[in-house]
């Protein structure tokens, strides 16, 4: 076995301290072929879950909440559209992982030319930036629902989340953050508590219709980048590769992304339909705190309590993973050393972008701006840079030099690009607009 | 006086020092020039003697896999309009910095075939992973240099740093120029070319390159779990069943796990075999009971009882974690006998730390610890050690359900370095080292890679 150093703690020094550590230490593996039972028997427990949950951050609630209120039921069908284009962007991501063995970053540098290399980690990064700037203006959020300012928590929140991860103690975090984050899982309570309009729902669902206004196409591209945000193909394929799936299993692997997916849209539009029927039509979202009243059916006076809770783990969870995987696939596409136990000599590259962006996001966080149009703005980056990444991953699933039979056949490559070119087209729309408007001709 | 010796000397050493300093420059600018960057030649004209352009550059052809220390360069291929045409070596005249030369002035064009151990090295090589055997690690080549060599090119080494890369990004101009900061002699990387064609065979043992083999096994469980996966197997291939099993050891159980289930069965099945029993069972452990039964299927049937036995055994208990690797001896034997006994088994060293000796119907009489060996006289017969032995007590068992916390309490209270697991008759099983006690005491350290955030 081995035993290698790292800057773990230290070898229990007394026979009393090995004691303490017996039990717990050599039932650990133990209790992870359990777990691994459990996902061979329902693949559901897989990064696609994970990473659903994780999309149901900071960002996203703000982005959703900010739909049922503007827009009441008017975004659901839109939000079909995006269930459907994530399910396919998941599900080549996935196929990448399994089938090469390679995270996309790696991909990208061996497929493409190391300018199109740079792009493309160019946008992560940049993506993934805006994420960890909504993280921390979630957790800042949060703290205000709770009455403590933001600027008193956002700059120590973002010191111990550095801190955890590079000191390795994160594990016991995580877990916490998730068990906060669970407070979402409200929503879909408090959608049926809520009385909304069935008949209403059901018709926005079903009947196709866009509105043509610009606050409108804003808000789609908000729920494009929140929904298929970059980091999150990234993330799905890394995923695959290091829990070691063979091409034998992709069949499993397909379902858990495919079910994570829609799983993560459900839950998304539950958010927008409770939203909606607490404080629908109020024109756009004002403040956490209005975000909050959409769990009152549920929690009644505690709601604003139980959206903080809910808010600030979620935020946590997500402002650790995020920098961490856009580092990792930086790291991975330069080919330097990527591990947080590593020290900053042997891997500048990697710790250096992880610390740069958790530094950055805390201290954009802090301006001034308001909270709910920040993580919204934050979100619509994503959305603008999302066309740009789905690119690389359709050329890369047409590659029948890489991927072979498991290449998009013809059928397949035309949905697929129908997608990526409608993501775009929305992107585009709502860059056109803005210059206009920077311009006072809309 | 004083004063003018010591102005006089420190002017020297100046002097000295520039002069120094201008040939370091003069030798790096040497070395500089007739380096070629091979990221600066892809899409560079190519002009025959007349000066006239025949094509563009695509790519360079390397054998790779060959009895050469330095891959030679044996072709190049161009881009004529739409087609792609091989240029072999020998028609080249000059190769420099962002432009090639032909001999002739007549080209023979031919469409370009691999031949055996030959790679792409702009599509194969660069951008991609290879080890860095004396770095130790894996990274990506960020540029080739070419360097002429005895009336041919050859490959010399590789550029690993970052700042090549951001030369790459430049303009034209930037991309050409050699910048060799930090470069791997070719000798001392081992490469991975997907689509290259094996070469013979014997040139095959000289590509699973001596340098891998200067890597501890520690070192080469790094470089395993930081591989694409078929880079990785390619490694696997390469090198001795022995020494893999030993890097395969030292790996963290969920890589090493995903290592075995995408090696081809036949493969995997090899390596566990080769490795310590109790490491085997680990390994086995963490597979699925059908991908398990696939691998001990495909073991010698002696091999695969014992580590179904081990299996048998829970994980957590001194059963669990012990070896089965014993050396065991009769009382009537000769100290000089059991020496010879322990030298065959020279290879398991690591897991022998002391002797068991067995009465005639095959229980424990006693555990002689191989400092009481070394120092014994040759000729001695081990009843008289092992009565020496006595006054300290009996040898110290466990029985294998024993939980690992209570083995290590006794293991503190023997002052020893391993203890004995023995069967309710007193036969024993195997032995438990203090290393394994400790691997599992010890919460998981260090080396927290992101992969541990997805699971």
């Amino acid at each position: 076995m081995s035993t290698r150093t790292g800057l773990g703690p230290a070898a229990p020094a007394t026979p009393d301290a090995v004691n303490s550590t017996a039990g717990k230490a050599s039932s650990s593996r133990g209790r992870r072929r359990g777990l691994r039972r459990i996902a061979a028997v329902a693949m559901v427990a897989g990064p696609g879950l994970v990473a659903a949950n994780a999309g149901n951050d900071a960002a996203g609630i703000a982005t959703y909440a900010s739909a049922g209120s503007q827009f009441t039921y008017g975004t659901l069908f839109f939000m079909v559209l995006v269930t459907v284009a994530l399910v396919m962007v998941q599900e080549m991501a996935v196929r990448l992982g399994a089938h090469t063995g390679k995270g996309l970053g790696a991909l990208i540098r061996e497929q493409f030319s190391l300018r199109l290399t740079a792009l493309a980690v160019g946008c992560l990064l940049l993506a993934n930036t805006g994420l960890v700037v909504s993280e921390f203006a979630g957790i800042g959020a949060a703290f205000e629902l709770l009455g403590v300012p933001k600027w008193a928590v956002v700059p120590p929140a973002a010191a111990l989340l550095w801190a955890l991860v590079l000191f390795g103690s994160y594990r016991w975090a995580e877990r916490i953050f998730l068990v906060m984050s669970l407070a979402f899982f409200s929503y879909p309570i408090a959608m049926v508590l809520g009385h909304p309009h069935w008949g209403e729902v059901g018709r926005n669902l079903a009947v196709p219709h866009l509105r043509p206004s610009s606050d409108f196409v804003l808000l789609a591209v908000a729920l494009i980048g929140t929904t298929v945000s970059p980091y999150m193909q990234f993330y799905a394929a890394a995923g695959v590769v290091d829990r070691g799936a063979k091409p034998e299993e992709y069949k499993l692997i397909r379902a858990d992304a495919v079910l994570g997916a829609v799983f993560a849209c459900v839950i998304s539009l539950t958010i927008i339909i409770a939203t909606a029927s607490a404080i629908g039509g109020s024109g756009p979202l004002q403040s956490a705190a209005e975000a909050a009243r959409a769990l009152e059916p549920v929690a009644g006076p505690g709601a604003e309590l139980l959206f903080a809770f809910g808010l600030l783990g979620a935020s946590a969870l997500a402002g650790a993973v995020v920098p961490l995987s856009a580092s990792y696939a930086i790291g991975e596409a330069a080919g330097v050393e990527r591990s947080v136990s590593r020290r900053f000599r042997d891997a500048p590259l990697f710790l250096g972008v992880f610390t740069a962006q958790i530094a950055l996001g805390a201290i954009v966080a802090l301006t001034p701006v308001d909270v709910i149009q920040l993580l919204i703005g934050t979100q619509v980056l994503q959305g603008l840079i999302s066309p740009i990444v789905l690119v690389y991953l359709l050329v890369l699933t047409n590659r029948r030099s890489l991927l072979g039979a498991a290449a998009n056949g013809p059928r397949y490559r035309i949905a697929a690009t129908a997608v990526v070119v409608g993501v775009a087209l929305m992107s585009t729309v709502l860059l056109v607009q803005t210059i206009l408007g920077w311009l006072g001709l809309a | 006086m004083a004063t003018s010796t010591l102005f006089g000397s420190t002017t020297a050493r100046l002097r000295d020092r520039r002069v120094n300093l201008e040939h370091r420059a003069t030798a790096s600018r040497a070395v500089r020039s007739s380096l070629v960057s091979l990221a600066g030649l892809i899409g560079s004209p190519v002009t025959n003697q007349a000066g006239a352009e025949v094509g563009r550059l695509t790519d360079v052809v390397a054998r790779l896999y060959g009895p050469d220390p330095y891959p030679p360069v044996t072709g190049l291929i161009l881009r004529i309009g739409r087609r792609r045409a091989f240029l072999p070596a020998d028609t080249v005249g000059r190769l420099g910095a962002g432009r090639v030369e032909l001999r002739a002035s007549r080209v023979d064009l031919r469409d370009f075939q691999r031949r055996p151990g030959e790679v792409l090295l702009a599509r194969d090589v660069l951008d991609h992973q290879l080890v860095d055997v004396d770095g130790i690690q894996v990274t990506r080549a960020a540029d080739l240099y070419l360097a002429p060599l005895v009336g041919r090119t050859v490959l010399v080494g590789v550029d690993v740093s970052l700042p090549t890369l951001l030369r790459r990004l430049g303009p034209r101009r930037w991309q050409v120029r050699a910048t060799p900061e930090r470069v791997l002699d070719w000798q001392s990387v081992a490469p991975f070319g997907e689509q290259a064609t094996e070469g013979p065979a014997e040139v095959r043992l000289r590509a699973s390159r001596s340098a891998l083999h200067r890597l501890r096994p520690a070192d080469l469980a790094d470089i395993l779990e930081d591989l694409g996966r078929s880079e990785r197997q390619q490694l696997l291939g390469w090198l001795e069943p022995e020494q893999a099993a030993d890097a395969l050891e030292e790996m963290e159980p969920a890589e090493l796990e995903n290592l075995l289930r995408e090696a081809r069965p036949e493969h995997a099945a090899r390596l566990v075999d080769e490795m310590e029993p109790d490491e085997a069972a680990d390994a086995l452990r963490d597979l699925q009971p059908g991908e398990r039964e696939t691998l001990l299927a495909r073991m010698p049937d002696a091999d695969a009882a014992e580590l179904r036995g081990l299996l048998a055994h829970r994980e957590g208990t001194a059963g669990g974690a012990m070896t089965t690797r014993l050396v065991t001896a009769r009382l009537e034997q000769t100290v000089a006998e059991v020496r010879a006994e322990l030298a065959a088994q020279a290879e398991h060293r690591t897991e022998i730390d002391a002797v068991v000796v067995l009465d005639a119907a095959g229980r424990l009489v006693a555990d002689i610890p191989l400092f009481d060996l070394v120092v014994a006289e040759d000729s001695s017969p081990l009843t008289d050690l092992v009565a020496w032995l006595a006054q300290f007590g009996d040898p110290v068992t466990l029985p294998p359900d024993t939980r690992l916390a209570r083995a290590a309490d006794r293991l503190v209270a023997a002052r020893k370095s391993s203890l004995l697991v023995v069967d309710a008759d007193g036969r024993p099983l195997g032995r438990i080292l203090a290393d394994d006690i400790l691997d599992a005491l010890l919460p998981e350290r260090g080396r927290l890679h992101f992969r541990r955030f997805l699971q």
